[in-house]
């Protein structure tokens, strides 16, 4: 797969959108009359081929729904012996519970977005601070 | 051995892959026909791991090393054995390995190794862990064996010295005990003392085994029936020989140049270590403490019981500084007895502080390995410990003894 | 356009806003390609061997764990060659490159001790805050230089 001087690249693009579906995002790439290789996985499909189509592809697919397709690219290929659980056996690669973590922000990330997009002004959040000592002595002694 | 079934070792480790020892460890597991497994757990517990296990470490490596065994105890990832592994000089990772070294051991009867690791960790030095790991988990009615029968010989090929012993229905007939030189030349005399004592011919013999570092080797030339690691062969040897086979007990085996405990239950080695690094814990230190006192090894025994190790200031256990100490504490008055005190406790400390930190001590502790046979070891390690220590009969050839016992399940075959 | 360290070093979604904006991310992800895709070196699951642990001496000394430097060799230089930083804290559970909490202590300051401009943040917990976090993220992404004017040292 990743073999010679060619610069070979794993593009690994999640989806949190409501308008494209994983599957279209993968119908999109399969369209693509490129030399690339895809795998689709629970968070999101996975695209490895040269650099320049993988861009491209990855591009068109983004562009679906911009604000709500992720990408990150990926040290592995899509099912290399060394990581793959298929070969190794036992349990998820460790990257796969923080990618999962982070699929679970993904809408409020894409909402953000767009808001950013159409110039939304931010509102001011308020952070909570740590409770001064005289406003815990205040506190036990109205309890109290 | 390699037509035997793969042993599926679950892997519960932090850092083995960044710190350049994981081929090594893909390695290992497979010349014993061993593969290594990341338990498969459950993504939700993870969130509240640190409090469910009852640690809430910070790396959340540690955190899955947590939760992988809890996945292993619960069944939910289907093992053979496993293996506990962490950098060296983490703190935080040592805590968290030893409670689940001990969690893994108190919830199932899964073989358990643990170590930690360095850069420099190999194959090798993982080889004679790794396999006792697969033995106990594909031999067990192996080691179950309880007797001896029929006419068997067993050799421990080890560093410093070869033994060999005949056994005959659950009697040990001859010995035999050679420094060790050339490997198969020393096994052959050892062997050849032993069956002149036993008054048998080499051709009598229905099945050999062998252990010790020299196993493969001498196993080959006399075409052994049985060639095992010494831990699980050893472990078998101490409890048999002082006869303790049922329930627990823990095995120091002090040997020529490393040693080991191992916790044991009923026969089988649950938890074991190995130190290896340095030979400041072992006969060799002895020998050499022997040496400067200009007395023979197998006086020095007698010479450390009537001495007071704190008489005598130790401030290293390496096996150079250490008998350095020694020698200027003769040069400013103490006493041969004292010294020789010192140097016992000063092995014994050693093993205390590396070793027994890694295994449960249950009793009986039994101590083997030719320098249980020095008076002052026994003595000091029970002063240490504060318990009682049993050196069975013949606790030297413990390695032969071990092997001639396991070898006649191949004579029924 | 920038070089930006990111931290968590593996994150999705920092490594995509950095690109989204323009920049280069210097993430994790394809420090391991480049090792793993060097052919003739084959150390399962990762190529590291047993000279990172060695090479991360530069950033750590010898009685630091193996595991901590075989790390560093891989993001110590990642540090090295950033223009920018973006450190956000109070991540989920990283595992892997990001599971040693050492490490991670010693990445982010090295992150820190560079003179190089640096966003700090949270991971958000609500909508309120994701705003923030994108928004901050993305000032903080345009106020960076768009060309690379120079090499970095």
């Amino acid at each position: 797969m990743a073999e010679g001087t060619e610069d070979v690249i794993t593009k690994l693009v999640v989806t949190s959108s409501d308008s494209v579906l994983p599957i279209d995002a993968a119908m999109k790439i399969y369209e693509s009359n490129t030399n690339i290789v895809i795998k689709e996985t629970c968070f999101g499909t996975m695209v490895t081929g040269p650099r320049d189509a993988v861009d491209k592809v990855v591009k068109e697919v983004v562009d679906l729904d911009k604000n709500h397709i992720f990408v990150k690219e990926r040290g592995f290929p899509p099912g290399d012996e060394r990581r793959c659980r298929a070969s190794r056996g036992g349990g998820a690669r460790p990257g796969f519970y923080f990618l999962k973590e982070e699929s679970m922000m993904l809408p409020m990330i894409g909402k953000a977005l767009d808001k950013y997009d159409r110039k939304v002004p931010l509102k001011e959040t308020e952070h909570k601070k740590r409770l001064e000592v005289k406003d815990l002595q205040d506190i036990i002694e109205s309890t109290l | 051995m390699n037509d035997e079934a793969v042993v599926k070792v679950a892997l519960v480790s932090c850092g083995s892959e960044y710190a350049g020892v994981h081929g090594e460890l893909d390695s290992v597991a497979a010349s014993v026909n061993a593969k290594l497994i990341y338990p498969e757990i459950d993504v939700n517990v993870l969130d509240t791991i640190g409090k469910d296990f009852g640690i809430e470490a910070a790396s959340p490596d540690l955190r899955l090393m947590m939760a992988r065994a809890m996945a292993v105890v619960a069944g939910i990832s289907d093992v053979d054995g496993v293996f506990i592994t962490s950098c060296f000089r983490c703190a935080e990772a040592a805590i968290v390995r030893n409670e689940v070294r001990r969690y893994i051991n108190k919830h199932s009867d899964l073989p358990v190794i643990s170590y930690s690791f360095t850069e420099r960790t190999t194959a090798a030095t993982l080889l004679t862990r790794m396999e006792a790991l697969t033995t106990i988990a594909r031999r067990r009615h192996l080691l179950a064996r309880e007797k001896q029968s029929g006419l068997t010989a067993g050799i421990d090929s080890g560093s410093t010295t070869t033994k060999a012993v005949i056994m005959k229905d659950n009697k040990i007939l001859g010995s035999g005990w050679v420094p060790t030189i050339k490997v198969i030349d020393s096994a052959t005399e050892a062997f050849n003392q032993a069956l002149e004592e036993a008054g048998v011919k080499q051709e009598d013999i229905q099945a050999i085994g062998t252990t010790g570092y020299g196993r493969f080797l001498v196993g080959e030339h006399f075409k052994a029936k049985l060639i095992q690691e010494e831990i699980t062969v050893n472990s078998k040897g101490a409890v048999y020989l002082a006869g303790k086979q049922k329930g627990s007990a823990t095995v120091i085996d002090i040997g020529g140049m490393d040693n080991k405990a191992i916790s044991v239950e009923d026969g089988i080695p649950g938890m074991f270590t190995m130190g290896g690094i340095c030979a400041g814990a072992s006969g060799r230190f002895l020998d050499m403490t022997a040496k400067r006192l200009g007395v023979d090894i197998t006086e020095l025994g007698a010479l450390a019981v009537k001495g007071m190790q704190e008489k005598v200031d130790m401030n290293s256990y390496c096996i150079v500084f250490g008998i350095q100490s020694l020698v200027n504490s003769l040069a400013k008055g103490s006493t041969p007895e004292d010294v020789a005190a010192a140097a016992c406790h000063s092995v014994v400390e050693q093993i205390f502080e590396q070793q027994l930190q890694e295994v449960d001590v249950k009793e009986p502790l039994i101590l083997v390995g030719g320098s249980s046979l020095i008076e002052g070891v026994p003595k000091a390690l029970g002063e240490l410990l504060k318990i009682n220590v049993l050196v069975p009969p013949n606790s030297h050839l413990i390695g032969a003894v071990g092997s001639a016992l396991l070898a006649s399940g191949f004579v029924e075959e | 356009m920038a070089k930006v360290i990111i931290y968590p070093t593996n994150s999705l979604i920092l490594s995509d806003l950095v690109q989204r904006f323009g920049h280069t991310p210097l993430a994790m992800m394809e420090k391991i390609k480049e090792k793993i895709s060097t052919v003739g070196v084959d150390s399962p699951p990762l190529n590291i061997t047993a000279e990172e642990p060695k090479h991360g001496l530069k950033y750590a000394a010898v009685e630091v764990p193996a595991g901590v430097r075989g790390r560093m060799a891989i993001v110590g230089p990642m540090i090295e060659q950033a223009d920018a930083g973006i450190i956000v804290g109070e991540s989920p559970l990283a595992f892997g490159c990001m599971g040693c909490a050492r490490t991670n202590e010693l990445t982010k300051f090295l992150i820190r001790n560079r003179d190089i401009p640096l966003l700090e943040l949270d991971f958000p917990k609500a909508d309120d805050e994701g705003q923030e976090f994108v928004y901050r993220i993305a000032e903080f992404l345009k106020s960076l230089p768009q060309k690379s004017e120079e090499a970095t040292e």
